[in-house]
């Protein structure tokens, strides 16, 4: 499934670009995220709770940033996998001044498996957008304070 | 696939359901047609469900100054079928004989559909082009939201923990009103791969008042102001249905699947938009 979109994120591209890949931040930011562990340069592990219409669970994964750019650009790799399916992505995020703000653009390519690929098909779209438009919003919050 | 183990309480009265539902792990059970099929998939695995179907004071359908009010475990198949919905408010009975099949008519319930807040379900467009109003309660206290307010998101609603439906509450139609709701039906799950309810009203031969609700073009039901502007003091020609709903997915993230890409999505709303509204606009008088 490929997702693409973009959001203004009200932080000059230097700052916004840093807090995109502090895993504080990150982790604040994803929805049902309570931390990130480091377990090596640039690579996380992360417990993500995902419920979405009282369907959803635990999923455990690994979030991993290449390819950097300061402060232009960046490469995240997430994967992550539970009892109801696995996820695997890559994305190229964009960072371009706006003003005051900057623009992040994204841009990628995602995998869905499993229980909910098979039965939620018609649903993914949608709700990839929905999880990813409520990090934006966050990430917007924690970049303006 | 069998569920995972759970509770399973089936309380008589809305004040004992809303005492259960305070406990965070406890889930509220209306029709089942959503919820049933995700837990045997063992997509949602709820600790403890409160099954609402016994509950006689949340099913009915009355006229109460002014409005029609609608019990939030009143079947979708009561709604088709009410004389009072066919005559007060037949937009909203139109809509529900199109849900799924007879057999999901049958169970599903509207406070059911509205709480899962799918965004291709049936019901959104036709409440938001109503302007109808969502009445909430929890163990404390109770609270009316407009419809608009009540979906937030996919999958989304503005029902708080512990909080369920207690009512759908819809202004009763003038009879001189025109309604149509037009759905493209994606025929293996019945679901709309968009859905559009129309509602006109008439005078001196120009369009009063326009109302255009959109389900399945995006992530959460809208209504189509911009299409709506453009027809109000128009004369609802094919010609002015035409440019108003160009309009309808603009400002829209429209949704992709393997059904329908976006465009096509787009480009649907459009064409079920203006069918909806040539059929609204010529029932108005």
């Amino acid at each position: 499934m490929k997702i693409s979109g973009s959001y203004a994120v009200p932080a000059p591209p230097e700052r916004a670009y840093t807090l995109l890949q502090d895993p504080v931040i990150l982790a604040k930011c994803m929805p049902g995220t309570d931390h990130l562990d480091k377990v090596a340069d640039n690579e996380y592990e992360m417990k993500m709770k995902v419920i979405i219409a009282s369907m959803g669970g635990l999923f455990a994964g690994k979030v991993r940033l290449a390819d950097q750019h300061p402060p232009d650009s960046f490469k995240l790799i997430v994967e992550g996998s539970g009892k109801i399916g696995f996820l695997k992505g890559e994305g190229l995020l964009n960072l371009s001044p706006q003003g005051e703000a900057t623009e992040v653009k994204y841009e990628g390519d995602v995998q869905v498996g499993g229980t909910i690929a098979s039965v939620g098909q018609r649903l993914l779209d949608t709700t990839a957008k929905m999880i990813i438009k409520k990090f934006f919003q966050k990430f917007a919050e924690a970049a303006k304070g | 696939m069998i569920a995972q183990n759970f509770d399973y309480a089936a309380p008589a009265n809305l004040q004992e359901a809303l005492g259960l539902l305070s406990n965070e792990s406890a889930k509220a059970l209306a029709g089942g047609m959503s919820l049933i099929p995700a837990m045997k998939l063992r997509l949602a695995t709820p600790e403890q469900l409160v099954d609402l179907g016994r509950i006689k004071e949340l099913n009915y359908i009355r006229e109460e100054g002014g409005t029609l009010r609608i019990g939030a475990t009143t079947t979708h198949f009561q709604v088709e079928s009410s004389p009072l919905v066919r005559s007060r408010c037949p937009l909203l009975a139109e809509a529900a004989s199109f849900i799924g099949d007879l057999q999901v008519r049958n169970m599903g319930t509207i406070g059911g559909s509205i709480a899962h807040a799918d965004p291709a379900a049936d019901y959104p467009a036709s409440l938001l082009a109503l302007e109808a109003r969502v009445s909430l309660v929890n163990a404390k206290s109770k609270r009316d939201l407009p419809i608009a307010e009540f979906f937030v998101d996919t999958f989304t609603t503005a029902l708080e923990p512990g909080e369920i439906i207690r009512e759908i509450i819809i202004p009763v139609e003038e009879q001189s009103t025109g309604t149509s709701y037009q759905k493209m039906v994606q025929p293996a799950s019945g679901f709309a791969i968009v859905g559009v309810a129309a509602r006109i009203r008439k005078a001196g031969g120009k369009i009063a008042m326009a109302r255009v609700g959109v389900t399945g073009l995006s992530g959460k039901p809208y209504r189509a102001t911009g299409v709506e502007k453009a027809l109000e003091g128009s004369a609802g020609s094919a010609e002015d249905i035409r440019k108003a709903v160009a309009g309808i997915a603009n400002g829209v993230d429209a949704n992709s699947d393997l059904h329908a890409s976006a465009a096509y999505r787009s480009q649907m709303a459009r064409v079920y938009a203006s069918r909806a509204l040539t059929v609204a606009i010529s029932r108005a008088s």
